[in-house]
């Protein structure tokens, strides 16, 4: 088995996810996937309990490919979307990373993240936050993200949620 | 409810409403203004029925949900004999809110400041330290039980409450609308559920951009065109073979509104792209269909797989289109709206058709779907566009008006009795506004009344 130092990978991977996602390098972002990801952003079922089973329960969003991640950012990219005139500015942070080398191909990863978002036609700001379960698979000696899924905490979402956002 | 005592504004200049020189404006101040919102909360929200939820959310005994009315938390309890029940969440003793969770199973209700206790009917059944209390006389004999609302009445699974007693039964209320709720019922033989999972969003814009949005298919190809294009882009998905004598299907187009009293009101289509009946969660599960059809009859099968956007004024939308939205709304003040949204589904439904309807309202629906998100940004561009207007605009409600109104095919299946309708086989680019009309002239009545 090659040494592999998976916290500096999950390190590697995250810092950069949340950068290209901040410069809008929305292509970038999407190389870092999979073509079968999944990406997950659970709802809440009560006070204390998020759904847990996509399939019979409801998610914010849930994805299964990077086709349609890729859906997303053509929507962004139209212009033709009233969400993105203006864009929002984004600033994402994440931090608390804590990894579990599964075997030679996989790392499973847990991180805090918050994303500061202004509005600049409104010039209103506005914080989303949770945490992050990471699976990073390596596809040909290179560490990808086949599943991400995000934690909601503050889930009474101010008129949208997208991918640049959490 | 008491109403602020003074008239802040002139209301009878908020609705311009002179239908036969072809006029129907709304002032823009009834979306900018701080006194016409709170009219609106105590005659509008306040007064007449609201929808409050799902039976099936409260199926069994002592099974309870907290829910707005307006300003006043309530809670909606089934007791222990199955009786429904609404009370004002709020302890008899100091006024304490009496639930802090937004809904469970309990017996005893206790309040967590000094313990009054109150049973699921209501009943004030424990006061601590009674023994030792030194109260006055009246105390024995005061009715201490929590305070009731004044109407809680159901309609096929749906809750409705009302805070006045001079409102009409809820039948009253519904009139035709009624048979538009069948059409959603009748597809749920064993009842109506939500589906585990609520979105909840707030857009900085007024509630009636919401109330406006749901009956408005002018919108669509232009406020969602990022959408459709992604809908173009995808491979259609196939007609299977028990759908073929289903004439929802792409082959026909036509669209318009039915029009109810009392401000409730139906858009429908008929052929927009990506919405035919293969695109339905109904049509997946085909022990289920079949069992809808052979109950419902053909034609009002047909209405089932139209897409329809059903407003009961003033607070629910039920979209049933490449899935089923229930959707229903909080005003927070006059430009800060809250929502709701459930995706509704047959209870006992096939898992792989459950995951359809599941995936198909992800996609369009909430903050985070396509063509919500879009919808409430757009709010807000409205919001900003009203304070900078002191004019009504030209001719916001227009499209329609100029049609004669129609009660032949395809109605006749739906039996309507004191309803109007419009129909055009234009389409989706038919985009009638008319059927908004009928929710301002409800709202506007509400304000008016004292």
């Amino acid at each position: 088995m090659p040494y592999i130092n998976p916290a500096s990978t999950a390190n590697d991977v995250l810092l950069r996810e949340a950068n290209h996602l901040d410069d809008r390098a929305w292509e970038q972002w999407l190389a870092l996937y999979t073509d079968d990801a999944i990406y997950w952003v659970p709802a809440w079922r009560d006070e204390d309990n998020e759904t847990a089973d996509p399939r019979s329960e409801i998610s914010q969003i849930y994805h299964t490919s990077g086709r349609e991640l890729a859906e997303r950012i053509e929507r962004v990219k139209s212009n033709k979307s009233v969400t993105t005139m203006p864009l929002p500015r984004t600033t994402h942070f994440v931090t608390n990373i804590t990894t579990d080398l599964i075997d030679d191909a996989r790392i499973d990863v847990r991180a805090n993240w918050m994303v500061q978002v202004y509005q600049p036609r409104t010039t209103k700001q506005y914080v989303n936050f949770g945490h992050y379960e990471f699976q990073l698979s390596n596809v040909n000696s290179k560490w990808l993200i086949s599943s991400k899924k995000i934690h909601l905490k503050n889930d009474l979402v101010p008129a949208l949620i997208d991918f640049y956002t959490l | 409810m008491s109403a602020p005592s003074c008239n802040p504004c002139d209301l009878d200049k908020l609705l311009d409403d002179r239908i036969n020189d072809g006029v129907f404006r709304v002032h823009p101040e009834s979306f900018t203004d701080p006194a016409v919102f709170d009219l609106e909360i105590s005659r509008v929200f306040e007064t007449t029925w609201l929808f409050l939820g799902l039976e099936s959310e409260v199926a069994n005994p002592h099974d309870y949900v907290t829910r707005k009315i307006g300003r006043r938390s309530v809670i909606l309890m089934r007791d222990g004999d199955g009786i429904l029940r609404c009370f004002f969440n709020s302890c008899r003793h100091r006024g304490t809110m009496l639930c802090p969770l937004q809904g469970g199973n309990k017996k005893l209700h206790v309040c967590r400041y000094h313990g009054w206790s109150y049973d699921s009917q209501g009943r004030n059944v424990g006061v601590t330290y009674q023994e030792h209390p030194q109260y006055p006389a009246d105390f024995a004999t005061e009715d201490r039980s929590l305070r009731e609302i004044a109407q809680l009445e159901s309609y096929r699974g749906f809750i409705f409450a009302c805070l006045s007693h001079n409102a009409p039964s809820l039948t009253e209320h519904l009139g035709d609308a009624k048979l538009m709720l069948d059409l959603v019922a009748d597809q749920a033989p064993d009842g109506l559920e939500y589906v585990p999972g609520a979105a909840t969003y707030t857009f900085d814009a007024n509630w009636k951009m919401q109330f406006e949005n749901g009956l408005d298919a002018y919108h669509f190809p232009t406020t969602h065109a990022a959408f459709v294009n992604i809908v173009k882009s995808r491979a259609p998905l196939p007609i299977p073979d028990h759908l073929s004598d289903i004439t929802s299907c792409p082959d026909s187009i036509a669209a318009g509104t039915i029009n109810f009293p009392r401000g409730h009101s139906m858009s429908w289509s008929i052929g927009a792209p990506g919405q035919g009946a293969e695109n339905r969660p109904l049509t997946r599960d085909k022990t289920l269909f079949e069992k809808v059809r052979n109950r419902v009859g053909k034609e009002r099968l047909n209405w089932m797989l139209r897409q329809r956007n059903l407003t009961i004024f003033p607070n629910l939308q039920v979209i049933d289109i490449q899935s089923m939205q229930l959707r229903t709304w909080e005003p927070l003040s006059v430009n800060k709206t809250r929502m709701t949204s459930h995706c509704l589904a047959p209870i006992g439904e096939d898992p792989r058709a459950r995951e359809f309807r599941i995936r198909q309202y992800e996609e369009f629906f909430n903050a985070g779907g396509l063509a919500t998100a879009d919808d409430n940004v757009m709010y807000e561009f409205g919001q900003a566009g009203f304070a900078s207007s002191t004019t009504a605009p030209s001719h916001p409600y227009a499209r329609g008006m100029a049609g004669p109104a129609s009660t032949s095919q395809p109605f006749a299946a739906l039996g309507l009795t004191n309803s109007t309708c419009t129909y055009s086989q234009a389409g989706l680019t038919f985009g009638d506004e008319t059927g908004i009309h009928g929710g301002y002239r409800e709202w506007h009545r509400l304000l008016m009344s004292r």
